[in-house]
């Protein structure tokens, strides 16, 4: 086996056998078991908080489409936030502990070390979104007694792409800024200019930036242009994790 | 013999910081070699830039005859290395970590199970099933030794390998370090000097980023280490010093802790016929004279300007 493939098993086995296994799946198992239940019964639990309040109002019925929309949300905020926190620490956690310096003194290039981590932590999110979905579409199929599948699966597999994305940006933060949580703030920075750029029509249809909108639109079984965007976003994950191996290959540990 | 480490007019800059300054050093292989210097010489940086952890900023490094910024998988491949602080997965048990390590190497399972159990013998780990995490320091250096072993690395470059272990895994370690001589060039810094006299055939002295010395210990010690003569007398010490202090073969004279008369003398054979003449001529008894040479501390201390550590 390559020192590449040896050191990508080491990176699974430590999200097996450490926190990881626990922060990012229970974010997601929560909100993929509670959201079809919550969806379904929204109204009723605003209807017994408010009271008399919204006595006028006419909260429409819950449909499938509720509870998918609540889990591609939930990704798109929550769970955004939190991988882009988890991962500002992706490379400098190494640095720190020392790990690296033994590691990257045997036959593993710092590129190999770089490319290894973005891909398995891609694959682990793989894992998660695709499991997430599938525990959604079953729920939701036992709560509304109909889910079709494709406005859920496209919008959650269209969000995964962008989960990936910035996978490979906090590679790209966590090799440029030894601090986790100042990685992890320029981040959410990021994560605000790219949603604040989709609100200009060009970037808002073909940049990775439409992204941040496009996933609520599928899952509401809107008919939404996606090949462009998913395409600019694969390009710039390349890019992007290219770019932390070059500035890795440049650092002193 | 060729050289397993050269580097020439060796460079490092930080900031202001000038860390390594022209360092010219050659490593002849199969030699054990001791690189000594105070805290802050720039010995961890020395390493850091030999195995491409860090590059000079200007200065040439050579290992094993490939320039270090161009040598890859192949020439890491021969290296063993063991930084001053070890950092380890603290997930695993010490033999997981071991088989990765061999794994990184791509060293066969036959082979590895082989190895595995020596190199856990030498870190004292055999029937230690615990997770890294609950190690102590001494057994994280223990395990950081075996780990660098692991390829049987024809250099090995170790950072302070003794430093946090008690007498006998230092023992063990020198013991291992000495066993290795003629087959693995080691390569290694430290600041106790009583490590290098015992295990090292040649010392480099490195003080604020400049080598000040380096030969085999034996020569160093010929080079820079003046006789020096203890004497013990019954009475009129001070008068006995001052006398002593102008003769023209002595280098320098102090007083000991116990009230002895310590002498660094140019001519052990003067310092041997005149000072007892002198003792005698002012009707004192003498209790002791010892002459002899200058252990390595006293070279260190010499060199580096009275750094102690």
């Amino acid at each position: 086996m390559s020192g590449f493939a040896v050191f990508a098993g080491k990176e699974a086995r430590e999200i097996l056998r450490t926190w990881r296994i626990w922060v990012l799946p229970g974010i997601l198992l929560f909100f993929a078991l509670t959201g079809p239940v919550l969806a379904k019964f929204t109204p009723q639990l605003l209807g017994a908080l408010a009271g008399d309040q919204l006595k006028g109002l006419v909260i429409p019925t819950p449909t499938y489409l509720d509870a998918y929309a609540q889990w591609v949300k939930n990704l798109s905020q929550i769970a955004l936030f939190a991988l882009i926190i988890i991962y500002g620490s992706i490379i400098s956690s190494e640095r720190k502990s020392g790990t690296a310096v033994l590691v990257l003194t045997k036959p593993v290039s710092r590129t190999a070390f770089v490319i290894a981590k973005a891909a398995v932590h891609s694959a682990f999110l793989v894992i998660l979104v695709v499991a997430g979905t599938l525990l959604t579409w079953g729920l939701t199929a036992a709560v509304f007694g109909q889910a079709p599948g494709s406005a859920l699966w496209a919008s959650a597999l269209v969000w995964l792409v962008f989960g990936v994305l910035f996978i490979a940006l906090m590679t790209l933060l966590s090799v440029l800024i030894g601090s986790a949580a100042g990685a992890a703030g320029a981040g959410l920075g990021a994560y605000a200019l790219v949603s604040i750029a989709a609100i200009w029509k060009p970037l808002g249809t073909y940049s990775p930036a439409a992204l941040a909108t496009q996933p609520a639109s599928l899952a509401a079984g809107k008919d939404v242009a996606v090949l462009w965007p998913v395409l600019t976003s694969l390009l710039l994950t390349v890019v992007l994790v290219a770019v932390a191996a070059l500035a890795f290959r440049r650092k002193d540990l | 013999m060729s050289a397993a480490i050269r580097t020439t007019g060796l460079t490092k800059v930080y900031g202001t910081k000038r860390a390594l300054d022209s360092v010219d050093l050659v490593v002849e292989e199969g030699s054990i070699f001791g690189f000594l210097g105070p805290n802050g010489a720039g010995k961890t940086t020395t390493l850091r830039v030999l195995t491409g952890l860090a590059r000079p900023t200007s200065g040439s490094v050579q290992i094993l005859g490939h320039d270090v910024a161009s040598a890859g998988n192949p020439v890491r491949a021969q290296i063993g290395v063991l930084p001053d602080v070890p950092g380890f997965y603290e997930w695993m048990t010490a033999e997981e970590f071991l088989r990765f390590a061999g794994g990184l190497f791509g060293i066969g399972r036959r082979v590895l199970d082989e190895r595995l159990g020596v190199l856990l013998d030498l870190a004292g780990l055999s029937d230690v099933d615990t997770k890294i995490g609950g190690y102590s320091r001494g057994m994280k250096q223990r395990l950081g030794v075996a780990q660098a072993l692991v390829n049987a690395p024809r250099l090995l470059l170790l950072d302070e390998p003794t430093s946090a272990l008690d007498p006998m895994g230092r023992k063990d370690v020198l013991d291992m370090l000495t066993s290795l001589r003629g087959r693995t060039t080691v390569f290694f810094s430290t600041h106790i000097l009583a490590d290098v006299e015992r295990v090292c055939d040649t010392v480099a002295i490195l003080d604020r980023g400049r080598v000040v010395a380096r030969a085999p210990i034996d020569e160093l010690k010929a080079r820079y280490g003046q006789q020096k003569v203890v004497v013990e007398v019954t009475g009129g010490a001070d008068e006995l010093t001052e006398q002593i202090g102008r003769q023209a073969w002595v280098t320098s004279v102090s007083r000991g802790s116990n009230g002895s008369i310590e002498i660094t003398v140019t001519d052990v054979g003067a310092a041997q016929r005149e000072i007892p003449a002198m003792i005698a001529a002012g009707q004192v008894g003498l209790s002791r004279m010892e002459a002899g040479e200058m252990g390595l501390e006293e070279v260190f201390v010499e060199l580096v300007g009275g750094v102690q550590q």
